[in-house]
């Protein structure tokens, strides 16, 4: 059942909040990814071969 | 294809049904051809198009339909700024006709065109599939009054759309593992987020995609503690979103069992059958000068692909949404542009919905073909689904104009498998009465016995 409050708000008001919240959270999982990247980079020296994959991801 | 009158208008052209809700254009018909009408209000946003680049990329990497600018008002209406008449389309096709791998790809070039557009500074304003065609066997934007200029601090007006028509039945789909294109005929708006989320598994829990877009967006669903105008938002949190998604559906695989497994391979007819209808068939086609041809049953769709050589656009249709998946797979893979499969059931295909009926035409309305083939089709219409000779005859008369059609007799291993499980009711389910029941609506050009079986291959003109 869709809620009567829903038939008076604009289509597209309503998804922005929910927009607000995913673009956060994964902002915040890229921000802790990017760290772990991080800590496991300054204790294990790359290879040649990890190299050229990151670079594949990045560009 | 013509449009059922819906308005009573000045010039000499139908407006679509369908082309009311947005005040930047409509789309109309008038001398057989489609044509977009760009109404003044929309024509900073339509020169912004053309003049940035957004319009050449788009056609160039066939995300979107090409046109040209005809320098006629062809309406006589006030409001006309351009007339554009965009690539005609053979057939226009609805997402609940389409195989989950259609709708994949369908939302895939949704979003891609939202990425290309962000690039020139615009932006999609809805992303529904009735946006998109298969058009030379690629899912292409056809509305090309969607767009504006893009606000980078607003988040995208059309997500919420986007998820109730792409994600969530790709997600529905996935999870559930069934055939639900159908369940988007009764959401004419997509399915919306408290559906999906009662429906969804336990299991889809675990997702991170399913957490963010169904489950958290159903809790927030009502929210409407925030105005728009209060949210910031920005181009890199946008884009972080559409990577998002499309990370998530390109992960998207399904199974690949069919209904019919190895119909051919494992019918003791097998092969020999096989090439024998092959040859027939290719006999039978040789002097028809037809362009197009609706395939009814076509199931791995061996026999589209004989008409597709021969340069006929078919529409392949099967009830089973796998092997339609199949189907458009091996198209897809193959580069044959003129085969496009679809989910039909012929004893109940898709109704004409929408405001007052008009908005989506039903199947047939939509779905005009010189030639219908309806192979190993006719006991399952009589035997499998009740429906009579004589109805089945004034049925295919409405719909061909030629007919190629197998008749498949009582004696033959199919019919009987289906008889074992079911009272026979059918006496008169003949070939005398097949032929007596279809003769007032067809001449029988050619008739056949498929060698070394007993069914018989007719093609049939209406006349």
């Amino acid at each position: 059942m869709i809620t009567t409050i829903l038939l008076y708000v604009d289509p597209g008001s309503g998804s922005y909040l929910i927009q607000v919240i995913i673009a956060a959270i994964l902002g915040a999982l890229f921000y802790f990814k990017t760290i772990w990247w991080k800590i496991k980079s300054f204790f294990h020296r790359p290879k040649k071969d990890d190299i050229s994959k990151n670079d594949e991801i990045n560009g | 294809m013509i449009f059922p009158r819906t308005t009573k208008s000045m010039g000499n052209y139908t407006r679509h049904p369908a082309s009311f809700k947005d005040p930047s254009g409509f789309v109309f018909e008038t001398n057989s051809k489609i044509y977009r009408q760009v109404n003044k209000v929309y024509k900073a946003e339509y020169d912004l198009l053309m003049s940035s680049g957004l319009y050449q990329e788009l056609v160039q990497q066939q995300l979107l339909i090409p046109h040209v600018e005809i320098e006629e008002n062809l309406t006589g209406t006030d409001e006309y700024y351009k007339t554009i008449l965009p690539d005609q389309i053979n057939f226009i096709t609805y997402a609940y006709e389409w195989c989950f791998e259609e709708l994949k790809d369908a939302a895939l070039a949704t979003l891609q065109t939202l990425r290309v557009s962000l690039d020139y500074g615009m932006i999609i304003k809805d992303a529904t599939p009735y946006n998109i065609q298969f058009h030379k066997g690629k899912p292409i934007f056809i509305d090309t009054l969607s767009f504006e200029k893009y606000d980078p601090l607003q988040p995208w007006v059309a997500y919420r759309q986007f998820c109730q028509h792409f994600l969530f039945p790709l997600y529905l789909e996935y999870y559930l593992k069934a055939d639900l294109q159908k369940t988007m005929t009764t959401y004419m708006e997509g399915v919306p987020v408290e559906i999906v989320s009662k429906m969804l598994p336990l299991k889809s829990n675990l997702s991170l995609g399913v957490w963010l877009h169904v489950y958290t967006q159903n809790t927030f669903r009502n929210s409407t503690k925030t105005k728009a105008e209060q949210i910031k938002f920005n181009k890199k949190k946008l884009l972080s979103l559409v990577s998002h998604l499309e990370s998530i559906i390109k992960k998207f695989v399904v199974r690949k069992a069919t209904i019919w497994g190895n119909y051919y391979e494992e019918t003791i007819l097998g092969n020999e059958y096989l090439a024998n209808k092959e040859k027939l068939f290719g006999e039978f086609c040789k002097n028809l000068t037809i362009t197009s041809a609706l395939d009814i049953g076509a199931n791995e769709g061996y026999f589209a692909k004989l008409l597709a050589a021969r340069n006929v656009q078919v529409i392949a249709t099967d009830t089973d949404s796998r092997t339609i998946g199949n189907l458009y797979q091996f198209v897809k893979k193959n580069g044959i542009t003129n085969v496009l499969p679809l989910i039909l059931d012929v004893t109940n295909p898709s109704p004409a919905l929408g405001f007052n009926n008009k908005e989506r035409l039903a199947f047939h309305q939509r779905i005009k073909t010189e030639l219908v083939v309806a192979l190993a089709l006719l006991h399952h219409l009589v035997i499998g689904k009740n429906i009579s000779l004589q109805i089945i005859a004034g049925y295919f008369a409405e719909i061909s104009e030629y007919l190629l059609i197998e008749f498949v007799p009582r004696e033959d291993q199919k019919v009987q498998q289906m008889l074992a499980s079911r009272r026979d009711v059918f006496e008169d389910y003949t070939i005398d009465k097949f032929e007596y029941y279809f003769r007032p609506y067809f001449i029988v050009r050619k008739k056949e016995t498929i060698q070394g079986t007993r069914r018989t291959l007719y093609l049939m003109e209406r006349k």
